[in-house]
């Protein structure tokens, strides 16, 4: 008698069961070959967006401290830290016999990077904050977080290493950003709603050779999107501001 | 703090909610956008007991909608990333509500414990099935009589019986109830043998020949939407308990003297203020949950921060008894037929 239960939707799983199971366990166990010739040519440009993001990362938090001098030395630490991230990827496409894309990522990067130069020769730290400490550590974490799943097992422990990191100083300009939200709410919203559909771009840009790493698309803007969203929460902005902070990334 | 993590019924209901709730980046997108939309905090609340205690709550939407059901690995990400936020927020006894529990269990989430540079506690949720196969019970006791169907008579046919809640539901109304024949219904025939010798009693029977013995039959397995059912050759009168997700069987038994009650939901004593049960569509919004939601609540009044319902076939005639008593205590009960007239007649 149960042949006759056809299940169309809104079963309870229970009757998947089996089906589900043996997709959930290969999925989590599928990890890519790490040695083909495609796996390599995709790596080579992820892996250098990841060294250019590092390197931007680095510059600006060195710009940042020109415009809060008393700063300079907890910015210079961060700074550093980035040094350390860039090398240890580095590393990892080393590790794999990848020669990195740099002029691909320079590329990639050359929006945003003129769009925090530009505040940066205004003063504009709001939208500096926005860029680095808000917008390009969340779109690291969050690369880095889905990438660690499926990454190769030298690759995932410096990664593992870096995330921990990545955790510590997203707060930096958070803290900032906190402290002074009723003089910069504005400009913060501003900011976003030119560079936070950049971010969207940059990541449909790089999804096709994402997804030869097995690094989902879905599963890196909802990364993005979460950690974008804990950072709001903690500036102290509100449900319905970070509703409307967020609508920029639907373009 | 206690925390309830439910979803919308639907795709289309979601995106009303969330236009409501202020939440227009998700109320204009598409599924693809919902796909990626993190868990939301959507309301706190403060819950007063009947005995006096007063406890503090969150709803977390999970931006899960059915429709992702068919996207496992999207519907995975949905609870546990909606697990994680609860856990962030230092939520101490969270419910796993609607298909959240469902999904954890079946897609097997236990092995996914690490969410980022969260490790989930697990002690931290419960599926609140405990509550929900209690509730149902007493659904059935109070109510069969009510109809005229008497229970040391009546015939009870559990469809779904191996599930969590079904096994339990079973083990009570073998040890607790005193009914005449139970009749176990279930697709996988190896747990069923398992809980017929556990219970030492019960016939192992097809969901077509049980239907026409059964006074009463308890759903708790969702009901298929190709499924025919002739309602002419059912009992009469016949109590049909829902305690299925999502609730749809008042749309498959519509005839006179069948009575279809909504199984495993309760009503407080008092309004509670909140807005998240007009989410979940409740009649009485301000004091109707599902029990499974009542559960973590109940765990928060009584201090209890354990998962206590967890995995599958857990459920103890103890532990029923324990969350029973306790959410009587505290102002719960299980919703009646007299809550929802709904003897139709074709």
């Amino acid at each position: 008698m149960h042949n006759e239960l056809k299940i169309t939707d809104m079963q309870t799983l229970e009757s998947n069961e089996k089906t589900i199971d043996k997709s959930t366990n290969s999925i989590s166990l599928d990890l890519p070959d790490f040695t083909t010739d495609s796996y390599k040519d995709a790596y080579s440009r992820i892996n250098a967006i990841v060294i250019e993001g590092e390197q931007e990362a680095h510059d600006n938090y060195i710009s940042i401290a020109t415009l809060i001098p008393n700063e300079l030395e907890e910015l210079t630490k961060l700074a550093r830290m980035e040094m350390k991230h860039k090398k240890g990827f580095t590393a990892c496409g080393r590790n794999l016999g990848v020669v990195a894309d740099m002029e691909f990522a320079k590329k990639f990067f050359s929006k945003l990077h003129g769009n925090f130069q530009v505040a940066l020769e205004k003063g504009n730290l709001t939208t500096c904050l926005l860029i680095q400490a808000i917008l390009i550590e969340a779109f690291a974490i969050s690369a880095y977080n889905v990438y660690i799943r499926v990454a190769d097992p030298f690759a995932k422990k410096i990664t593992e290493g870096v995330v921990k990191d990545e955790y510590l100083h997203l707060n930096y300009g958070q803290e900032w950003l906190k402290e002074n939200l009723s003089t910069c709410k504005e400009e913060l919203m501003e900011a976003n709603k030119v560079n936070l559909p950049l971010i969207k771009k940059m990541l449909d840009e790089v999804a096709d050779d994402a997804s030869v790493l097995a690094m989902d698309r879905e599963e890196l803007m909802e990364e993005f999107m979460i950690a974008y969203q804990d950072t709001l929460m903690e500036i102290g902005l509100d449900n319905r501001e970070i509703a409307r902070m967020a609508m920029a990334a639907i373009v | 703090m206690f925390g309830l993590i439910g979803h919308s019924t639907s795709f289309e209901d979601a995106k009303r909610k969330a236009s409501v709730l202020g939440f227009d980046h998700i109320a204009d997108g598409d599924l693809d956008v919902w796909c990626t939309a993190p868990p939301q905090l959507v309301e706190n609340v403060e819950v007063k007991s009947a005995t006096g205690i007063s406890i503090e709550g969150s709803y977390i939407d999970s931006c899960f909608v059915p429709e992702m059901l068919s996207r496992f690995k999207t519907a995975r990400r949905k609870v546990l990333n909606a697990m994680e936020l609860a856990q962030k927020k230092g939520i101490n006894i969270t419910a796993l509500g609607g298909f959240t529990s469902i999904i954890f269990e079946n897609f097997n989430l236990l092995q996914h414990k690490q969410i980022r540079n969260t490790s989930l506690e697990w002690e931290r949720f419960t599926t609140g099935n405990t509550h929900t196969a209690w509730v149902i019970c007493k659904q059935l006791e109070i109510n069969a009589p009510l109809i005229g169907i008497d229970l040391k008579k009546a015939t009870v046919a559990v469809i779904g019986a191996t599930g969590d809640i079904g096994s339990a539901v079973c083990r009570w109304l073998i040890n607790k109830t005193g009914i005449s024949e139970l009749l176990m219904v279930a697709r996988q025939q190896g747990p069923l043998a398992l809980l017929q010798k556990e219970l030492d009693g019960g016939t192992v029977i097809s969901l077509n020949e049980a239907l026409p013995q059964a006074d009463i039959v308890v759903w708790v397995a969702s009901m298929p939407k190709t499924i025919e059912i002739d309602t002419d050759n059912l009992k009469k009168p016949c109590l049909m308990i829902d305690g299925g997700y999502p609730k749809n069987l008042d749309e498959k038994f519509q005839g006179e003297n069948i009575h279809v009650l909504k199984g495993g939901i309760v009503e407080f004593f008092n309004d509670i203020g909140w807005n998240m049960m007009e989410l979940a569509e409740m009649q009485n919004p301000q004091r109707e949950m599902f029990a499974c939601f009542a559960e973590a609540m109940i765990l928060e009044f009584e201090k209890c921060h354990t998962n206590f319902s967890w995995g599958r076939n857990n459920i103890s005639l103890e532990k029923m008894e324990f969350i029973g008593a306790a959410s009587l205590k505290h102002g719960f009960s299980a919703i009646g037929l007299d809550k929802q007239p709904k003897v139709l007649t074709v």
